[in-house]
């Protein structure tokens, strides 16, 4: 994996392991590689990542059971929250930067309508 | 949190020139630090005043020994083989290592030469640049120490010795143990860095998490890190 050394590692870890789960590399309930695994397959220390799986476990995404290892959660309710948190992310960032080329609401939706209807055509 | 590492008002002058002056730095256990800084900003000194192969002024505790011989046992220094004639081979260096060091573990040792790809029959005159560091990198991590001062590891090898000399470093590296990784150029290990430590006029100039420099910032380690010589980091 490679790394934009300008954001934080842990989040990138993070964000590595979410697009797992969204994909479906990391189905629900998956149990993750071990720790210091991880670290060598992704090139990063392994405090960092244990840093990310921490955060990760606080907010319920993933599940770490004593002796066995972590495990993505069963609460597909929880992982359906994630997948909305980060499309709204996404969202939000395009919506800035639009937003920044002075486009109002309306022209953000036109365009991004017109967008997605001529990339349609394209792939026809 | 305990410490590996405690300096304290550490200064060192060569030649009546002042290399080091009153360096604090205190290293907590199970971390990977980069040492930073140019040519000549005292790197090297610094390593060499932790072992005590080089005294200064001050205080230096390893695992809180302060005695001289009690330090070494607790750190493995990448030595760069210089006490060793070119038609030695290999496995008698590592008989070497063995005899004089309790906490060589020749199984790791093994392992770690078949990760790296090293031939231990060679002779060491026969061995590439890459090669040699790749075996000072084997020869450093299979000893059990609690501190391990890597001096310019990465210095003139190839890519591809650098990638598979960093994954050692996170395969091997004991959990509770720290590393001290000098380096001028700092983009490769950047990722695997816990905290930086920047030395610059003749001290300590810098020591913080790699992490908050990106979070804090939103720059690289090593833009920060050329900031610092450029003069200032650009705040936003």
């Amino acid at each position: 994996m490679q790394f934009d050394d300008k954001v934080p590692i842990y989040y990138q870890i993070k964000n590595h392991i979410y697009h797992e789960m969204m994909t479906g590399q990391l189905v629900a309930g998956a149990k993750l590689p071990a720790v210091r695994q991880l670290a060598v397959d992704l090139t990063v220390n392994v405090n960092t990542v244990q840093r990310a799986l921490g955060e990760m476990i606080q907010e319920g995404t993933i599940e770490s059971q004593r002796g066995k290892g972590n495990f993505v959660t069963t609460d597909t309710t929880r992982i359906a929250q994630l997948k909305e948190q980060l499309v709204v992310e996404q969202l939000e960032r395009v919506y800035q930067q639009l937003h920044a080329l002075n486009l109002s609401d309306d022209e953000i939706i036109a365009s991004l309508k017109q967008y997605i209807e001529q990339r349609g055509q394209q792939h026809d | 949190m305990t410490n590996v590492l405690a300096m304290n008002q550490v200064s060192y002058k060569r030649n009546l020139k002042t290399i080091l002056h009153d360096v604090d730095l205190t290293l907590e256990t199970g971390k990977i630090i980069g040492l930073l800084g140019e040519n000549g900003a005292g790197k090297t000194t610094l390593m060499r005043l932790i072992t005590g192969s080089a005294k200064g002024k001050g205080t230096v505790a390893v695992s809180g020994d302060t005695v001289v011989a009690n330090r070494k046992s607790h750190i493995s220094f990448s030595e760069q083989l210089h006490g060793f004639s070119n038609s030695t081979k290999l496995d008698e260096v590592i008989a070497f290592y063995q005899r004089v060091y309790v906490d060589f573990d020749p199984k790791q040792f093994t392992e770690l030469c078949t990760f790296l790809q090293i031939d231990t029959s060679l002779k060491l005159s026969s061995l590439s640049k890459g090669m040699k560091e790749k075996v000072i990198i084997a020869l450093t991590l299979a000893r059990r120490t609690n501190l391990y001062l890597l001096d310019e590891p990465f210095s003139g090898i190839d890519s591809m010795s650098r990638k598979k000399i960093i994954s050692s470093i996170i395969k091997w590296k004991p959990e509770n143990a720290t590393m001290v990784i000098s380096d001028h150029y700092v983009s490769e290990i950047a990722p695997i860095l816990d905290e930086i430590v920047i030395v610059k006029d003749q001290t300590i100039y810098t020591h913080r998490p790699a992490d908050s420099v990106r979070e804090e910032f939103g720059v690289g380690i090593e833009a920060y890190y050329e900031s610092l010589y450029k003069g200032g980091v650009q705040h936003d």
